[in-house]
C-alpha cells in the first residue's frame, strides 16, 4: 500500500495538474523521480526485449548443471531443474508488467465508475456506497483477493482478476475524494448555474478533471499490484509451474535456501527494485506537486 | 529625548538566493507604537521574526545587521540566550488565532507554561496570574477558560488568549504580526482597542505589522513603509499619511477604498415609477443541521432566517455582512443552487419551485452568477471560447458560425482581445479571468446576475476596472445585480440599495446613501465604525463599536419610505 | 465522547454484518457446483453429494441459507471443515493465539522502530539523518514481506545459525515478528515523518517557541502530543494491513497461525473454513479499530469534548 495516496490524489486534484510543464520539470529535478523513472524504464525495456536479453529459454531444463552458483555462463546461477535463473528473471518482467497493468486497469475502470457515480449523486446513495467501501477496505486487499481466489480457483489469470477486484474499493475511494474536490470547486457550480445537465456535468466538467489525477495514482498503484501478484504466487495461489514468475520462483527457493541462496536473492531483488521504482516515482511526483512545498516559497 | 528601546541597523535576511529583507534600519522608542506596513512579500513579517530567531530554520538566513536591545545585539545571540528575551521581554502575537494555539493542550497549560519555565513561578501563582490576565483581556469565567481547549473558543476569543499569553510576562515590546487580519471587522476593532488600552496601562512599545493603512492610522505613532524587502519611507503617521513622499506610498494610499467617496461614481438610480420587480425573495429560511449518526438533529445553525427583498430591473442591490452572515447563502438560494427549508423565490412572478429539473435548467438563462474566485470558477480544461460559449450551447441559442460570432461579440463587450479565444484559463491574468466570467454570465442575455464578492480576489487597481465594467454593462443592458460583498467602500460605488445581514437575517435595508451615512441599526453602525480609515484625524467612532446592548433582530419596520430596520 | 464510542461500535457491527453477507454469497459465486469442486476428488456418489448439499443447506433459497447461517452463528457454530471434519470455530480458536502473538509483537516493533525513525527524521529534517531514515523507509516499503523474511531467514538461521528455521517456541517468533514489524515500520516511519512535519510547520509551534520554551519542551509537549493524533487515526488501517501481512509471513516461516490455515483452506477449497476465516478476520480487524479509535479520542480533545 502506498502511504498517503489519498492525500496525494487530493493534492493533485487541488493543484489541478494543469501546469504540466512545471510538473515534469519538478519531477526531473527530484532525485527520487529520476531514479524511479529509470527503474521503471529498465523494467519496461527488459519486458519488451526479454527474448533478446535472456541468454536461454526460461523454460529450458538442464540449460546448465542443477543448482549451479552464479558464474559467467549463468550470472544468476541455475535452479533445481538446471534452468537459467537470469533468463527466468528477465522473462518474469513480462509477467509482472502484464499482471500489474491488467489488474490496475480493471480496478481503475471499475473504481472510477463507482466513485464518480457516488460522488456526483451525493445523498444517501453516496453514504451507503462509502460505508460499504470503508468496510471492504478494512477487510484488506489480501483477504478480498483470497476470497476471490476461493471462488475462481487458483492460477495467474485468476490472481490477476482477484487483485484487480480487491483494489476496486481503493480506487473508488480515491475517485470519490477527487470528485469531491472537483465538485467543491466553483467551476462545477458555475456549470450548474449555466444550466448544464447531468451528462454535461459528469462527462464534460468532472471526468476530464478527475481522470488525470487517477492516472497518476493508478501508475503508482501498479507497484501494489505487482507486490500482491508476487505474494499470491509465492503462496502457491498465483503462477503455476513452470511459469517464470518472480514470486513463484521465490516460493520454490525456500526449501533450497541453504543450498542455493541465489535462487532466492535475484527474483526477490527484481520484485523489490520494481516496487521501489514505482514508489520512488510516486515520491518524485509528490515532491513535484506538493502544494505545501509550493506555498512555502 | 525618548529612550530608544530597539535599534535595528542594516538588517538583511535571505530565503535561499532571494533577499526577503535588505538593509532595513529602524528605531523603536519606549512606549511608542511603530507600524510596519507593506503588502504580502514585502518582508515586514520576516524582519520581526528574524529579531527573535523564529524564522524557519535552514530556509532563511540572516546575512547581516544588528538589533540592539538593552545593550545586546539580538542577532548575535544563540537560541538559549535568545530564549531569555523571547517571550519574556519581547512577546509576539500572530495572525491566525485559529492555528496559533496548540489544539491538544488546555489553555491553562499554554498560558502558564511560559511563566513556570521562564520566570520559575509555581504552578499556583502562574495559574492565578493567568486568570487575572484573562479577565483583563475581556474573557469571562477565567477559571473555566483555563480548563478549556482552543477549539472551544471563537476566533476573537482565541486572539484575546494570545494577547493574554503575550502580556503575562509584561514585555517591554509587543510585536503584533497582522494580529487582526483574520478577524471580522467588528472584532478587529475590539482587539485593536484592547491592544491600545493595554499599552496605556503597561507602557510597552508595540511593533504593529500590518498591510492595512486603516490600522496604521488607527494605532501607529510612527510608520515604516516596506516594499520588496526595503524601507520605502518612514515618519510620523500623520505626516506620512497626509503627505506621502514615496510614489509607492502614494499609490498604496490612493488604492485604499474610502467610504464616502463612491457615491459620485454610481450610475443614476432608476426612477421609482418604472420599477419592475424581477426577483423577489420572500421569507427565505435555511438551516444547516448537524446530525448525529442516527440522523437525529443535534445542532442547528440558521443560515437564513426570514430573508425577504426585491430586486428591480436595472438596479444593484448589495448584500453586506461579515463572514457567516448568510449573504452568500442568499445568493445561492435565489439561483436555486441550494434547496430552501421555507420561503419562495419568485423570478418575474414565477415561483422557482414550480420549475421542474429541466425547466429550471432552461430558466437559468435568465439568471447568471459571477463568482469570487475567477480562476476556480472556470473549468481549467475548456478554452476561453468554449467557456464563454457554453451557456449558449447548453440553451441551444447558437451554433456554428453564429456561435463563434456571438462569442467574439461577448469578448469585445467585456474588453477581451479576440486573439485570446483559444487560450485556457490559466493563461489569463486575474482581472482578465473575471472578465471571462462576466462574458460567460452575459452570454444568455440574463435579466439579473448574482455577483458573489466578484472583486475581492483582485488587486485594488483591477478591482476598479471590473466595477467600471459591471456598471457600464448595467447601463447598456439594463441588468440587475445582486451584489454580495463585505467591503462597504466597494458597495458604495456600485449599489443603489443595501441590505445589511447579520446571523442569517436582514437587519437594515434601504438606499445606499441612507444606510451607509445615516445608519439606523446598531449593527450597521458598528460595521461602518469598524472600517479603518487611513486618516489619523478620523479615528473610529468608539462608542458605536463598543455597543454591547441586545442587537434588535426582529421584523423589519419602515423608518422612511424605502428604509427598513429590524426592531 | 460516548456518542463517538457508540458510533465506532456501530460501524464495527456493520462491518461484521457485511462480512456475514459476503461469506454467504461467496459460495454462490463459485462457478459450477461448489460441492462437486470440494468433494470431486473423493470417491463420492451422486446421492452422497446430494446429502452434503442438504447438510450445508445449499438446496435452500439463499435468504433462507443466510438466516440459517446467522442462526448457527448465534450458537457459535461456524460449520465443519471439509478436510478435517472438525468444527471450524475450534480450528480457528486453536490458531488464533499464534497469529495474535505474531501481530502484537510486530506491532510493537513497528511502533518503536517506525515512529521513532519518523519522529527523528522530522525533527532533523533536511539533515543526513533524515535522508538516511527516509531511504531506509522507502526501501522497506518496497520490500516484499516474503523476500525480507527469506533474507532474514538466510542471514540469521542459515548463515549465522542464531535462530531456528522453524518451530513453535518464542525464539521462532523473533524472525517473523521482525519481518512483519520492519515492513510495517517502514510505512509508519513515512507516515510519522509527514505528520510530524505538518505539526512542526504549524503556527502553534512558533507560538510555543515565541514563548521562550526550550526546544525539547516544545517537541515533547506541543509537537509530539499533536502529531500523535493524526498518527493514531491511521493506526487502525495499519493494524488491518498487519493482519493481512501476517497471512504471507506465517507462510514464509511455517508459523502455524490463521494465515497459514487460510492458504491451506483456499488451496483445498475448504469453503466452510474459508468462510469462517474471513468472518473471523473481519471481526478482529473491526474490534481492533474500535480500540484504536478510542485511543484517538483520548488523544484529541476535539473529539473528547464534542457535543
Amino acid at each position: 500500500m502506498i502511504t498517503g495516496t489519498q492525500d496525494l490524489a487530493r493534492d493533485l486534484a487541488n493543484a489541478g495538474v494543469v501546469r504540466q510543464r512545471g510538473f515534469w520539470r519538478g519531477l526531473l529535478a527530484s532525485p527520487s523521480g529520476v531514479i524511479g523513472l529509470a527503474l521503471v524504464g529498465v523494467l519496461i525495456i527488459t519486458a519488451a526485449l526479454a527474448p533478446l536479453i535472456a541468454p536461454y529459454n526460461p523454460l529450458q531444463m538442464a540449460a546448465g548443471p542443477r543448482l549451479a552458483p552464479p558464474s559467467l555462463a549463468h550470472p544468476m546461477g541455475t535452479d533445481q531443474f538446471g534452468r537459467d535463473v537470469l533468463s527466468r528473471v528477465v522473462h518474469g518482467a513480462r509477467l509482472t508488467l502484464l499482471v500489474g497493468t491488467v489488474a490496475v486497469s480493471l480496478s481503475l475502470v471499475a473504481g472510477l465508475a463507482l466513485g464518480l457515480l457516488a460522488g456526483y449523486a451525493g445523498g444517501w446513495l453516496e453514504r451507503i456506497f462509502m460505508r460499504l467501501v470503508d468496510v471492504l477496505f478494512s477487510f484488506t486487499e489480501i483477504v478480498i483477493a483470497l476470497a476471490c481466489l476461493a471462488i475462481l480457483g487458483v492460477g495467474l489469470t485468476n490472481a490477476m482478476i482477484a487483485i484487480g477486484i480487491a483494489a476496486i474499493p481503493f480506487y473508488a475511494r480515491i475517485t470519490h475524494s477527487v470528485v469531491l474536490v472537483e465538485k467543491s470547486k466553483p467551476y462545477f457550480e458555475a456549470g450548474i448555474a449555466a444550466g448544464a445537465g447531468h451528462m454535461r456535468l459528469i462527462f464534460l466538467h468532472l471526468l476530464p478533471n478527475v481522470v488525470p489525477t487517477l492516472i497518476v495514482v493508478a501508475t503508482l498503484g501498479i507497484s501494489t499490484a505487482v507486490l500482491a501478484a508476487a505474494g499470491l504466487s509465492f503462496l502457491g495461489l498465483g503462477a503455476q509451474p513452470p511459469q517464470p514468475e518472480w514470486g513463484f520462483m521465490l516460493a520454490s527457493s525456500r526449501d533450497l535456501i541453504s543450498r542455493a541462496p541465489w535462487m532466492m536473492i535475484f527474483p526477490g531483488l527484481a520484485i523489490a527494485l520494481t516496487v521501489l521504482g514505482f514508489n520512488l516515482l510516486g515520491d518524485g511526483i509528490r515532491e513535484a506537486m506538493d502544494p505545501r512545498q509550493r506555498r512555502r516559497q | 529625548m525618548t529612550e530608544i528601546l530597539l535599534d535595528v541597523r542594516d538588517l538583511t535576511v535571505a530565503f535561499g538566493t532571494s533577499r526577503a529583507v535588505e538593509g532595513l534600519s529602524y528605531q523603536l522608542a519606549r512606549g511608542e507604537t511603530l507600524a510596519v506596513v507593506g503588502e504580502s512579500g514585502s518582508g515586514k513579517s520576516v524582519s520581526s521574526l528574524a529579531l527573535l530567531g523564529l524564522l524557519p530554520p535552514r530556509a532563511a538566513q540572516v546575512l547581516s545587521g544588528q538589533a540592539m536591545f538593552g545593550g545586546t545585539d539580538l542577532l548575535s545571540l544563540n537560541d538559549a540566550e535568545l530564549r531569555r528575551i523571547r517571550g519574556r521581554r519581547i512577546s509576539m502575537i500572530f495572525q491566525e488565532p485559529m492555528t496559533s494555539l496548540t489544539p491538544v493542550l488546555r489553555l491553562g497549560q499554554q498560558l502558564t507554561e511560559g511563566l513556570i519555565v521562564q520566570e520559575g513561578l509555581s504552578a499556583r501563582v502562574a495559574h492565578s496570574r493567568a486568570c487575572e490576565m484573562l479577565e483583563r483581556v475581556g474573557l469571562d469565567a477565567p477559571e473555566r477558560r483555563m480548563r478549556q481547549y482552543p477549539h472551544q473558543l471563537s476566533g476573537g476569543q482565541r486572539q484575546r488568549v494570545m494577547i493574554a499569553m503575550a502580556m503575562l510576562v509584561q514585555p517591554e515590546i509587543l510585536i503584533a504580526d497582522e494580529a487582526t487580519t483574520a478577524l471580522d471587522v467588528t472584532v478587529q476593532g475590539q482587539i485593536l482597542d484592547l491592544i491600545r488600552d493595554l499599552q496605556a496601562e503597561f507602557g510597552m512599545s508595540v511593533l504593529m505589522i500590518t498591510h492595512d493603512m486603516g490600522v496604521v492610522a488607527e494605532m501607529g505613532d510612527r510608520v515604516l513603509v516596506m516594499h520588496r524587502g526595503q524601507k520605502v519611507e518612514d515618519g510620523h503617521v500623520s505626516d506620512v499619511l497626509a503627505r506621502p513622499r514615496a510614489p509607492y506610498t502614494q499609490g498604496l494610499l490612493e488604492a485604499v477604498p474610502r467610504l464616502g467617496a463612491g457615491a459620485a461614481l454610481r450610475s443614476a438610480p432608476r426612477d421609482t415609477a418604472e420599477r419592475r420587480v424581477i426577483l423577489r425573495a420572500d421569507g427565505l429560511r435555511k438551516s444547516f443541521a448537524r446530525r448525529n449518526w442516527l440522523g437525529k438533529t443535534q445542532a442547528e445553525t440558521h443560515a437564513l432566517d426570514d430573508v425577504s427583498f426585491d430586486l428591480c430591473a436595472g438596479e444593484t442591490l448589495a448584500l453586506v455582512g461579515e463572514s457567516g452572515s448568510g449573504k452568500s447563502t442568499t445568493g445561492r438560494a435565489v439561483l436555486g443552487l441550494m434547496p430552501l427549508d421555507a420561503g419562495r423565490v419568485m423570478i418575474e412572478g414565477r415561483d422557482l419551485r414550480d420549475f421542474s429539473g429541466s425547466a429550471l435548467r432552461q430558466a437559468r438563462r435568465h439568471m447568471q452568477m459571477i463568482f469570487q474566485d475567477p480562476f476556480a470558477s472556470l473549468n481549467p480544461r475548456l478554452s476561453a471560447a468554449r467557456l464563454v460559449g457554453e451557456p449558449l450551447v447548453i440553451h441551444g441559442l447558437a451554433r456554428g458560425q453564429e456561435l463563434t460570432d456571438r462569442v467574439a461579440d461577448l469578448f469585445r463587450r467585456v474588453g477581451l482581445d479576440h486573439g485570446h479565444m483559444t487560450r485556457y484559463p490559466h493563461e489569463f491574468s486575474g482581472g482578465q479571468r473575471q472578465r471571462l466570467s462576466i462574458a460567460r454570465a452575459l452570454a444568455t442575455g440574463p435579466r439579473f446576475i448574482v455577483a458573489d464578492e466578484p472583486t475581492s480576489a483582485l488587486d485594488v487597481s483591477i478591482q476598479a476596472q471590473i466595477l467600471d465594467l459591471m456598471r457600464g454593462l448595467q447601463q447598456d443592458l439594463g441588468l440587475a445585480y445582486l451584489f454580495i460583498s463585505h467591503d462597504l467602500a466597494v458597495v458604495e460605488r456600485l449599489a443603489h440599495r443595501v441590505a445589511v445581514m447579520r446571523a442569517g437575517r436582514i437587519v437594515e435595508l434601504g438606499p445606499t446613501d441612507q444606510v451607509l451615512h445615516a445608519a439606523r441599526h446598531p449593527y450597521t453602525q458598528q460595521l461602518i465604525a469598524a472600517v479603518p480609515v487611513p486618516d489619523p484625524a478620523l479615528r473610529r467612532n468608539r462608542s458605536a463599536l463598543a455597543y454591547d446592548g441586545e442587537m434588535p433582530m426582529g421584523p423589519l419596520t419602515h423608518v422612511a419610505p424605502d428604509h427598513l430596520v429590524a426592531q | 465522547m460516548l456518542v463517538f464510542l457508540a458510533q465506532r461500535l456501530f460501524a464495527a457491527l456493520i462491518t461484521i454484518w457485511i462480512a456475514t453477507i459476503a461469506v454467504t454469497l461467496l459460495i454462490h459465486l463459485v462457478p459450477g457446483d461448489p460441492v462437486r469442486i470440494m468433494f470431486g476428488g473423493f470417491q463420492t456418489t451422486e446421492a452422497e453429494l446430494e446429502a452434503i448439499r442438504t447438510r450445508l443447506g445449499l438446496d435452500q433459497p439463499i435468504w433462507r441459507q443466510y438466516l440459517m447461517f446467522l442462526g448457527r452463528l448465534a450458537e457459535g457454530d461456524l460449520g465443519r471443515s471439509i478436510v478435517g471434519n472438525q468444527p471450524v470455530l475450534d480450528i480457528l480458536l486453536e490458531r488464533l493465539p499464534a497469529t495474535l502473538a505474531l501481530t502484537l509483537a510486530s506491532l510493537a516493533v513497528a511502533i518503536v522502530v517506525g515512529m521513532g525513525l519518523g519522529f527523528l527524521a522530522a525533527v532533523k529534517r533536511g539533515t543526513w539523518i533524515d535522508s538516511t531514515a527516509m531511504i531506509l523507509a522507502i526501501v522497506g516499503v518496497s520490500m516484499p514481506h516474503f523476500w525480507l523474511g527469506l533474507l532474514l531467514l538466510f542471514l540469521f538461521s542459515v548463515t549465522l545459525g542464531w535462530l531456528p528455521v522453524a518451530g513453535g517456541d518464542w525464539r521462532s517468533l523473533i524472525l517473523p515478528a521482525l519481518t512483519l514489524g520492519l515492513a510495517t515500520a517502514a510505512v509508519l516511519a513515512r507516515m510519522t515523518r509527514s505528520a510530524m512535519i505538518d505539526v512542526l510547520d504549524q503556527d502553534f509551534v512558533r507560538t510555543a517557541r515565541a514563548k521562550g520554551l526550550p526546544g525539547t519542551l516544545v517537541l515533547s509537549r506541543h509537537v509530539l502530543r499533536s502529531g500523535l493524533v493524526p498518527i493514531s487515526a491511521m493506526l487502525g488501517m495499519q493494524f488491518a494491513y498487519l493482519m493481512g501481512g501476517a497471512i504471507v509471513v506465517e507462510n514464509v516461516f511455517a508459523w502455524n497461525g490463521l494465515g497459514r490455515l487460510a492458504i491451506q483452506a483456499v488451496l483445498a477449497r475448504d469453503y466452510p473454513l474459508i468462510q469462517g476465516f474471513i468472518l473471523f478476520f473481519a471481526t478482529i480487524v473491526a474490534l481492533a479499530s474500535v480500540v484504536i479509535d478510542l485511543l484517538y479520542a483520548v488523544l484529541d480533545p476535539r473529539i473528547r469534548y464534542a457535543k
